[in-house]
């Protein structure tokens, strides 16, 4: 049982990662990006293809890395001719024929059966020591994010995309690009994501395109939306919650409910929680925070 | 005479079959307080919506401190140094004041300045101080009354760098004392070298301040005096008040 929950908490970080990341774009950014998972694929296939040629780990990280700002470059360059709505739609699109391609083309990405045997990281290491350091390392970065995070939105930076979130005209009046506020801060929550999908790649040993389903963006959206919009805190807090929940779904079949019931329940509780939330607390379970108070 | 900071030169842009600006020509000199007035509807609004980029012209040319402006990004003409505010300033919800004034200047607003805090927050306190909202320096910018939100606004935009400030009705809906302080803020502005074109209703208040006034009737100028011969121009009455006519033998 401890193994299982050392496995939760590195997966929670994981996803606390990609939180923070689209809570950048979309909580000080109002960026709605529904692809936000592709950018977290091009991260693992970035790994994936380092893996099967041969081109180390480092190398891996800075493919995933490139491909994550290459697409998040080509998110904000169709949101120049787009309005919010239709960007969103866009994203989701692009999110989605990224993932049929990666699952039909066979040479380079393996097709639907994905790329399987990926070093996992401390493979060197004899367990449970590998495990306690992977979950020491996605700690590490999992904090390392936040304080960024955090200091970015604390930043004039910070202050630019608030002002652009809640006023576009006057930041435009006073002289903001918000073209260019877009674009830094869709390629910064594109590295990130970027970076988690990496880690992800590693720690699984395996990349395939299941794991880019766009229910996948609306699970990261519903951690975002549950721990607080805006609150890098409460991002987190969405992160581990949501993914302490859903890794506890496969155990309603202890409950004797039908197994179709307990495979569409995952998708049902992310919905129905996103619901909730919105209907009962838009704010999420920590707000944003204006002057040291939650607003 | 020095060259003018802003000129427009046949200046028109219609809305469907509505035409708004009718070749429109101003020019304003470096240091002037120049009124933008006419009655509702005139096109004053609209021409400051072009000047300042947020809508396009139809056609003809606006040039800044002799660079011409005409279709650019509104952001590429406020870097220049043309700032507006706006009729209706809306404040931020989830900023507070200080940090809506703080995000008006926008140096170090990049990824690489982000470990520099507090960098180009320097004149933040003082402005505070003068515009009266150093004790609601910390609530949310959209709690302010109507005339807080438009000193905040005026403020936000100096932080800009302005050397030519475009004010949308910078006193509509504020109270009296405000207006007074609006007024002496924005002398002692203009005495720092800010150039100023203000749409305005209230003519006392033009009286105070501008030292010109220019008239906006059915999108083209009709008057360009000083605002104590305004009421004695016919034109400008004209446009306010109506044509006078006779009826039966009296004139009204």
């Amino acid at each position: 049982m401890f193994d299982f929950w050392l496995h939760i908490l590195i997966i929670a970080c994981i996803y606390g990662m990609l939180a923070l990341s689209l809570n950048l774009q979309m909580g000080f950014g109002s960026l709605l990006n529904f692809g936000h998972i592709a950018l977290f694929g091009c991260g693992s296939y970035g790994a994936a293809l380092a893996f099967t040629q041969q081109w180390g780990l480092l190398t891996g990280l800075l493919l995933g890395i490139a491909f994550a700002v290459l697409l998040a470059l080509f998110f904000s360059r169709l949101g120049k001719n787009l309005g919010t709505d239709y960007w969103a739609i866009a994203t989701l699109s692009i999110a989605e024929i990224m993932r049929i391609v990666l699952t039909n083309e066979v040479r380079w990405t393996g097709g639907a059966q994905g790329i399987s045997g990926l070093t996992p990281l401390f493979s060197n290491l004899a367990y449970p020591t590998s495990q306690y350091a992977r979950l020491a390392l996605m700690a590490v970065l999992l904090a390392a994010t936040l304080a960024f995070c955090q200091l970015l939105i604390r930043s004039r930076l910070g202050l630019a995309l608030k002002l652009m979130r809640e006023e576009p005209n006057l930041a435009s009046a006073l002289g903001y690009d918000l073209e260019t506020l877009r674009r830094t801060i869709m390629v910064t929550g594109g590295v990130i994501a970027g970076i988690a999908g990496f880690l992800y790649a590693h720690y699984f040993s395996f990349v395939g395109p299941d794991q880019l389903l766009s229910t996948e963006t609306f699970f990261i959206w519903g951690m975002v939306i549950i721990g607080g919009l805006a609150n890098n805190y409460g991002v987190i807090v969405g992160a581990f919650i949501l993914q302490i929940v859903m890794a506890n779904v496969p155990f309603f079949r202890a409950l004797d409910l039908p197994t179709d019931f307990v495979s569409a329940a995952r998708p049902f509780l992310i919905g129905a929680g996103i619901l909730v939330f919105l209907l009962w607390r838009p704010n999420g379970l920590l707000s944003e925070r204006v002057a040291g108070k939650n607003v | 005479m020095s060259e003018p900071i802003l000129t427009t030169h046949e200046l028109k842009k219609a809305f469907g079959a509505h035409t708004v600006l009718d070749g429109v020509e101003i020019s304003v000199a470096p240091g002037e307080i120049v009124g933008l007035l006419g009655p509702n509807g005139s096109g004053k609004s609209t021409m400051l919506n072009v000047i300042s980029g947020f809508l396009k012209p139809d056609s003809g040319a606006v040039a800044f401190e002799g660079k011409a402006i005409a279709g650019l990004e509104t952001h590429a003409i406020a870097r220049k140094g043309l700032i507006r505010t706006f009729q209706l300033p809306s404040m931020p919800h989830r900023m507070t004041v200080r940090d809506v004034l703080r995000a008006g200047s926008r140096e170090g607003a990049g990824l690489r300045a982000i470990f520099q805090r507090g960098a180009g927050d320097e004149n933040v306190d003082a402005l505070l101080e003068q515009f009266k909202l150093d004790h609601v320096a910390n609530q949310p910018a959209s709690s302010l009354s109507g005339g807080q939100k438009k000193l905040l606004s005026i403020a936000t935009a100096l932080r800009a760098g302005p050397r030519l400030l475009c004010l949308d009705e910078p006193t509509a809906g504020v109270h009296p004392k405000l207006r007074t302080d609006i007024v002496e803020i924005l002398q002692s502005i203009n005495a720092q070298g800010v150039t100023m074109l203000i749409v305005e209703h209230d003519m006392a208040f033009v009286r105070r301040l501008c030292t010109r006034c220019l008239v906006l009737d059915r999108g083209a100028i009709i008057a360009d005096c000083s605002p104590d011969t305004l009421s004695q121009n016919p034109r400008v009455v004209e446009a306010y008040l109506g044509k006078a006519v006779k009826r039966g033998g009296l004139k009204v």
